[in-house]
C-alpha cells in the first residue's frame, strides 16, 4: 500500500483558520482590561443598521437569493427580534403584503411572487409572519389551504418533499412539520411515518443526515431532532449516541464544526448548539444520559460544512438551501487537526459546580467565537474570520448566541447570571424557542393566537 | 465571496453588477409568463436554461423544464432522436447550473430525474462527479448523487469501495470518503457479496488500512469515526441474545406469602415474598428487541401452557421495543411444588431494532415452591420499617458458606446457547490492543487511551461471555481516571465509564458479589426479616449498570454516591426496597424508572438535588410537545386537575401516583417542605411512613 502524506489538504486548512483564530484570541488576551471588554461588546446598533439596511433593499448581488426571498425576510426579522429591536410599521405592513404574494393560490409560500410553493421558504415565511406578530401577520396565513399543501408534499414513504417533484430530505420533514405545529394544524396524517424517515437517516456517528446512506450533518441533526420531539417519537433515535456525536463537533476555537473534520462556521453554533438547548430540556423532563462522548475528539475539530449553499455575492448564501445549515461555500475541506490541546481556555468563570444545570457544551467558550471571530465590528456577522458578513450568518450566529447565554438555565422566563454572558450584560438576547427558532415572547403570542382560531 | 477579500466596487462594476440585475429581472418575468402560460416553445425553453445558469436555485424553473421535456416527449411523432437530444440538453444545463453552484439542491435532483428516465451513461456521470468531487471532496450533494449513480446504473461496489481508497490515499482526513467506505461494506456484508461473505477477511484488512491514517495523525478525527464502525463491526453480533434471566436456569424459587422468612429454610437469594401467588419472569436481552409474546415466549407449568401471558417491554419511552420484559405468572397456590418451563425465540418473531432475528432458541427452568402463610395475618400487618442503616447490616457470610455459595451458583447466567464469539473477532480485538498500546506508548494521545478502553472492555466481554471474567477491568479503570485528569472537559463522561467497568467488575465473581452481599437484621426485632440486601454504597458511582446480573436482588442501596440518573434500573423488577440516599438526583422525573417496579414498597431518596433547580413546566405551556404523553395521561383523572395543589405538583403526581410505596424518605432534598409533603400523603394514600413517621 502506498502511504499516506503526513499533511492532507483538510489539515493544512484547519491550521490555517487555527492560526488565524488564535492570533484573534492572542491579541485579545493582551488587551487591557477595558479594551477587551469593548471587544466583547456585542454591536447591537450596528447589527440592527446593516440589517435593516438589508430589509429595505439589496444589492444586484443578491440575484441568486432571488428564490429565496422569505428567508431574507426571516434572517433579517428574526435578528432583529433577537435584538429586541421593531422594524418600523410601514415596512412591517410592506413586508406582510410581500409574502402574502408569495402564498400559492392552493397553500404554501413561495421563493417569491409567481414561484411554485416549495417548504423551506413556506417555513420561514411562517417565522417570518410569527416573528412579526399582530392580527394582520398572523392572520395573512391561510391554514387551511397550507395544511392541503403540506398534505401535497407527503410523500408515500412518510417523508416530504421540498416542492411539487422536488428531493424527499430532513430538512423538507422538519420545515413541514414545524409550520403545522407552530400553526396547529399538526395532524397524524402529517406525522404518519415520519420518524421512520428520521430513524433512517441517524448514522453510526450518531448525528443525522440529509438522506439515508450519506453523512451527519449538524444542519440536519438539528431538524431531524426537533422533528422528532415534535411529532413525540424522540425516544426512538439513539440520543446517548447523538449526544456524543454533537459534543465533539465543538472545537478548539469554541465554534463547531457541521461535519466529522471540517472547519468551524458560525452558523453551526445555531444548528449545533441548539441541540444542546433541545436536549437540556428532554434531560429535565426525562433523563437522557447527559454525557457524552466519543469519538475523536481529539482532534480538532473544526468544521463547517459546505452545504449548499453557493453564495455568490457578496453575502452568503444560501440559497437554496434553506433551512439548513448554510451556506457557505467552501472548498474543500478542511481539516483537521490538530490540536492537541492547546485550547484556549477562556471560561474565566468556568462554572463547574452548580449554578443551574451545566450545559454540555463549552457555552462561553462559543460566546467568545461568536463575538471575537464571527462579529463584523461595522455589524453582520460571518462564517469565520477571512469570510464576509451576511444575514444567513448573522441569523444563526445570533440565535446561536441566545442559546448560549441560557445554557445553564433551565427556565427560560428568568435572566440568566452576568456570568454566563460572556462581555457585558448588555449582550444578553432575547430568549428563542428553539424548536422552532423564532423568539419565545412570539412565539406564545402565535400560539394563544392559533389554539383559539 | 467567500475567501475573497472585499474590496469597494468600482464605478463600472457597480454599473455592471446593476445591469445584470435588471437582466435577470427582465428574464425571470418573461419566464413566469411562459411558464404560467405553459408555452414550450424552443425559445421559452432555451431563456429557463438562462435563467437557471444564474441562479441555479429558481427551482421553478427545474420544474418548467421537467414539464416541456414531459411534454415534448408526449408528442406523437416523438422519436429516439429528439429523446436523445432533450435529455442531452437538461444535461447540459444541469452541468452549467452546477459550475455556477455546485451546491445547488435543484440541479442535483434535476440530473436525478433526467438518469431515471433512463438517459446518460455512467461513464459520463462519473466524469462530472469526479469533476465536482475534485473541486470539493467533501460535498455531501456530490457523494449522494455517487451513490445513486452507482446504485442506480450498478456500478459494483467493489469498484466504488476502490475509488474511496483512491480519495483517502489523497487526503486521508476525508471523512465523506471513509464515510462512505462504511456505507459500501455494509453493503456487501448484507449482500454476501464473493469475498465478504464473512467479516473475517475484510475486517483485518481495514483495520491494518486505518492504522495508516492514524499513526499518521493520531489527532484527525476522521480516522477515529472509520475506527469506531470498525468496532462495532467486530463486537456486534447481528442477532440478538438472551443474556440473562429472573428466575435463571435450574432455581429453586420460594414464594413466601407471608413477609417473614424465619431464617434459613429457603435460600435469600431467591425467596420472594408474594401475597397474590405471582411473580415476575425477567428476560434480559443483549440488545433492545420487539416482538416478544406469549407466541414467541412459551412459558410451561405442570400441564399448564401460559397462551395468554402477556409480555411487557421495559423502556423509558413507551416504544415497543426493549431489553428487558417482564411478565408476570400465577401460580395457584394449591400447587405447592411446580417446574416452570421458558423457552425464548423457538418461533419466530422477537426481532432486535436494527432488524436481524432472534436466532438462537434458549430454553430454561426453575422450580418454584409456595409457602403458604402460616402466621396470623395481624402480627405482620403491623407496618415494619425499614431503616437501611449501618447497624442494621451484617455481612453476609456468617452463616454456613456452604449454602450460600449454592445458592449463588444458581444466580450465575447460563443459558442454552453457547458463545457466540468466533476466534477472528476476538483475535482481531487483541491485535488492535496490542496496536494501541504501541500507539500509546508513543505519544500520549486521549482518544487512543479512550479507544484502548473500550477495546480491553469488548475483549473482555466477548472472550469471556458467560464467565464472567473481566481481566482487563483493572487497567480500564485506570485508563478512566487518567482520562478524568487529562480531559477534564468531559469528566462526566469518563466517570461514567468508570463506574460502569466498577460495577462489571464488582459483579464479575461471586467472591467480589459476596462482599457487597449483606443481611439485613433490625436491630429492634431479633427475627432475619427480608432478604439480601446488595449493598452498592460508597462507590462514588456516577450511573448504575450491570443490570442483566443483579436481576435477583430485592434490596439494594446505592446510597452515597454520585447518580444524577438511576436509567435502567427498571429491569430490577424484583426491588422491594431501595436507597438513593445522599445521591445527585435533581429532579422527580429522574425517578421515572421507578415507576415500573411494581414491587417497591420501601424508597429512601433523602438528601439528594431534588428542587434545588427549579424547572417551570409551563415553560412551553401546554403545547410542550415534550410533555405531550405525561399532559394527556394527567388529564385523564379528574381528581386532580380539580385539585389545585396536584396541578402545582403535575410532575410529583406522574412519578408517584403509580407508586405503591409503604415508606418514603425524602428529607434533606429543597423540595420536600411541608406543604410537598402533605401533596404526597394525598398522591400515594397506602403511605404508612413519610420521613420517619407514621402517617395516621
Amino acid at each position: 500500500m502506498e502511504s499516506f502524506r503526513s499533511l492532507t489538504v483538510t489539515q493544512r486548512d484547519q491550521i490555517l483558520v487555527e492560526q488565524q483564530v488564535f492570533d484573534i484570541f492572542k491579541t485579545f488576551y493582551n488587551l487591557p482590561p477595558s479594551s477587551q471588554s469593548f471587544m466583547l461588546e456585542l454591536q447591537r446598533e450596528n447589527h440592527v443598521e446593516y440589517l435593516t439596511k438589508g430589509l429595505t433593499g439589496l444589492g444586484p448581488s443578491f440575484c441568486v437569493l432571488d428564490a429565496n426571498r422569505p428567508w431574507i425576510c426571516y434572517w433579517i426579522l428574526h435578528s432583529i427580534a433577537l435584538l429586541d429591536e421593531f422594524v418600523d410599521p410601514e415596512l412591517e405592513d410592506n413586508t406582510i403584503d410581500f409574502l402574502s404574494r408569495c402564498q400559492g393560490p392552493n397553500g404554501g409560500y413561495a421563493g417569491g411572487p409567481g414561484q411554485m410553493p416549495h417548504l423551506a421558504t413556506t417555513y420561514a415565511a411562517v417565522n417570518s409572519l410569527v416573528t412579526l406578530g399582530g392580527e394582520k401577520a398572523l392572520s395573512s396565513i391561510n391554514r387551511e389551504k397550507l395544511y392541503m399543501f403540506l398534505r401535497q408534499m407527503k410523500d408515500a414513504s412518510g417523508g416530504f418533499r421540498m416542492h411539487d417533484g422536488g428531493e424527499i430530505d430532513v430538512r423538507a420533514c422538519y420545515t413541514a412539520i414545524s409550520v403545522a405545529s407552530l400553526l396547529n394544524i399538526l395532524d397524524d396524517e402529517l406525522v404518519q411515518n415520519v420518524g421512520n424517515y428520521i430513524l433512517s437517516c441517524q448514522t453510526y456517528e450518531g448525528g443525522i443526515s440529509g438522506e439515508p446512506g450519506s453523512e451527519a450533518h449538524g444542519g440536519y441533526t438539528f431538524c431531524g431532532l426537533a422533528t422528532m420531539i415534535l411529532i413525540n417519537e424522540v425516544d426512538s433515535l439513539d440520543l446517548s449516541g447523538l449526544t456524543d456525536w454533537v459534543v465533539f463537533r465543538q472545537g478548539v476555537e469554541g465554534g463547531f464544526q457541521g461535519r466529522t473534520n471540517k472547519l468551524v462556521d458560525g452558523c453551526y453554533s445555531f444548528w449545533q448548539g441548539g441541540i444542546f438547548a433541545l436536549l437540556k430540556r428532554l434531560n429535565s423532563t426525562k433523563e437522557v444520559k447527559p454525557i457524552p462522548l466519543g469519538d475523536g475528539e481529539g482532534s480538532g475539530e473544526e468544521s463547517p460544512q459546505t452545504t449548499t449553499s453557493s453564495d455568490a455575492a457578496g453575502e452568503e448564501g444560501l440559497n437554496g438551501d434553506l433551512s439548513l445549515g448554510g451556506s457557505h461555500s467552501e472548498i474543500g475541506d478542511q481539516h483537521n487537526t490538530s490540536s492537541q490541546d492547546n485550547v484556549i481556555d477562556i471560561d474565566h468563570n468556568h462554572s463547574k459546580g452548580h449554578a443551574n444545570v451545566e450545559p454540555l457544551f463549552n457555552s462561553l467558550a462559543l460566546q467568545q467565537y461568536i463575538l471575537l471571530c464571527s462579529q463584523e465590528l461595522n455589524g453582520g456577522l460571518r462564517d469565520k474570520p477571512g469570510k464576509s458578513r451576511d444575514h444567513y450568518h448573522t441569523c444563526y450566529c445570533l440565535s446561536g448566541l441566545s442559546v448560549c447565554q441560557r445554557s445553564w438555565l433551565e427556565d427560560e422566563d428568568s435572566p440568566p447570571l452576568p456570568r454566563a454572558v460572556l462581555g457585558p450584560y448588555s449582550n444578553l438576547l432575547e430568549p428563542i424557542h428553539p424548536l422552532y427558532n423564532v423568539v419565545l415572547d412570539r412565539y406564545r403570542e402565535a400560539y394563544e393566537f392559533f389554539t383559539k382560531s | 465571496m467567500h475567501g475573497r477579500p472585499r474590496k469597494a466596487p468600482k464605478p463600472e462594476e457597480e454599473a455592471a453588477s446593476v445591469a445584470k440585475a435588471q437582466k435577470l429581472h427582465a428574464l425571470q418575468t418573461q419566464f413566469f409568463s411562459f411558464h404560467h402560460n405553459k408555452i414550450y416553445t424552443k425559445e421559452a425553453v432555451e431563456l429557463s436554461a438562462k435563467l437557471l445558469e444564474i441562479n441555479p436555485e429558481s427551482y421553478t424553473a427545474w420544474n418548467y423544464r421537467k414539464l416541456a421535456v414531459e411534454h415534448y416527449l408526449s408528442q406523437p411523432d416523438c422519436n429516439p432522436d429528439w429523446i436523445k437530444s432533450f435529455l442531452d440538453d437538461e444535461l447540459r444545463v444541469v452541468e452549467n447550473a452546477l459550475r455556477q453552484n455546485f451546491k445547488s439542491y435543484g440541479a442535483w435532483h434535476h440530473r436525478k430525474w433526467v438518469i431515471s428516465k433512463g438517459h446518460s451513461s455512467i461513464d459520463n456521470e462519473l466524469r462530472l462527479l469526479d469533476k465536482f468531487q475534485k473541486a470539493d471532496s467533501r460535498n455531501f450533494h456530490a457523494w449522494n448523487y455517487r451513490r445513486f449513480v452507482a446504485e442506480s446504473m450498478k456500478r459494483s461496489e467493489q469498484d466504488e469501495l476502490k475509488y474511496t481508497e483512491d480519495m483517502i490515499y489523497k487526503n486521508f482526513s476525508n471523512y465523506s470518503a471513509w464515510h462512505n467506505r462504511s456505507v459500501l461494506l455494509s453493503a456487501l456484508f448484507e449482500k454476501k457479496a464473493e469475498g465478504f461473505l464473512s467479516k473475517e477477511k475484510v475486517l483485518p484488512e481495514e483495520y491494518e488500512f486505518i492504522h495508516q491514517a492514524i499513526f499518521t495523525d493520531p489527532d484527525d478525527q476522521s480516522g477515529w469515526f472509520y475506527h469506531l464502525w470498525l468496532l462495532d463491526q467486530t463486537v456486534t453480533t447481528d442477532s440478538p441474545l438472551l443474556a440473562s434471566s429472573w428466575p435463571g436456569h435450574g432455581y429453586d424459587v420460594f414464594l413466601v406469602e407471608d413477609r417473614c422468612y424465619n431464617g434459613s429454610a429457603f435460600s435469600p437469594f431467591t425467596a420472594l415474598h408474594s401475597d397474590s401467588g405471582s411473580f415476575p419472569i425477567v428476560l434480559y436481552f443483549n440488545q433492545p428487541v420487539g416482538g416478544v409474546s406469549s407466541s414467541t415466549v412459551t412459558v410451561e407449568c405442570g400441564f399448564n401452557k401460559n397462551e395468554d401471558l402477556l409480555w411487557k417491554p421495559l423502556s423509558a419511552s413507551n416504544s415497543q421495543t426493549a431489553r428487558v420484559w417482564v411478565a408476570h405468572l400465577k401460580i395457584p397456590s394449591s400447587d405447592l411444588l411446580s417446574t416452570v418451563e421458558v423457552s425464548v425465540g423457538h418461533s419466530k418473531g422477537i426481532i432486535s431494532t436494527r432488524g436481524f432475528e432472534y436466532s438462537h432458541p434458549s430454553m430454561f427452568s426453575f422450580k418454584v415452591h409456595v409457602q403458604p402463610m402460616e402466621r396470623d395475618f395481624s402480627q405482620v400487618s403491623v407496618a415494619e420499617s425499614i431503616s437501611l442503616r449501618e447497624e442494621n447490616f451484617k455481612i453476609y457470610g456468617s452463616q454456613s458458606e456452604e449454602s450460600i455459595i449454592n445458592s449463588f451458583n444458581q444466580l450465575s447466567i447460563k443459558n442454552g446457547h453457547e458463545s457466540t464469539a468466533s476466534n477472528w473477532r476476538s483475535e482481531a480485538l487483541a491485535k488492535e490492543i496490542e496496536c494501541f498500546r504501541e500507539l500509546l506508548s508513543l505519544m500520549d494521545c486521549k482518544i487512543g487511551k479512550l479507544t484502548l478502553a473500550r477495546l480491553l472492555m469488548a475483549y473482555d466481554v466477548m472472550s469471556y461471555p458467560f464467565a464472567n471474567k473481566l481481566v482487563h477491568s483493572e487497567e480500564v479503570l485506570e485508563l478512566c481516571s487518567d482520562l478524568m485528569k487529562l480531559d477534564p472537559t468531559h469528566y462526566q463522561y469518563y466517570k461514567d465509564e468508570h463506574s460502569m467497568v466498577l460495577l462489571q467488575k464488582v459483579t464479575s465473581s461471586k467472591e467480589s458479589l459476596l462482599q457487597h452481599c449483606f443481611q439485613y437484621k433490625d436491630s429492634v426485632s431479633s427475627a432475619i426479616c427480608g432478604p439480601i440486601c446488595l449493598r452498592l454504597n460508597n462507590l462514588s458511582l456516577s450511573r448504575m449498570g450491570a443490570f442483566e446480573k443483579l436481576l435477583w436482588v430485592q434490596m439494594l442501596d446505592l446510597s452515597h454516591n454520585e447518580l444524577q440518573s438511576i436509567e435502567g434500573l427498571e429491569a430490577m423488577q424484583l426491588l422491594s426496597c431501595l436507597s438513593l440516599r445522599n445521591n445527585k438526583l435533581r429532579s422527580l422525573t429522574a425517578l421515572e424508572p421507578l415507576r415500573k417496579l411494581k414491587l417497591l414498597r420501601v424508597l429512601d431518596i433523602s438528601y439528594n438535588q431534588i428542587g434545588d433547580h427549579s424547572i417551570d413546566t409551563t415553560r412551553y405551556l401546554c403545547s410542550s410537545p415534550l410533555s405531550h404523553s405525561v399532559g394527556s395521561e394527567s388529564n385523564k383523572d379528574e381528581t386532580v386537575t380539580s385539585d389545585v395543589a396536584l396541578i402545582d405538583n403535575w410532575e410529583a403526581f406522574y412519578i408517584f401516583k403509580d407508586f405503591n410505596l409503604n415508606q418514603l424518605e425524602i428529607v434533606g432534598n429543597t423540595i420536600a417542605d411541608e406543604k410537598f409533603k402533605s401533596v404526597l400523603v394525598k398522591i400515594m394514600p397506602k403511605l404508612k411512613q413519610l420521613d420517619g413517621k407514621l402517617l395516621g
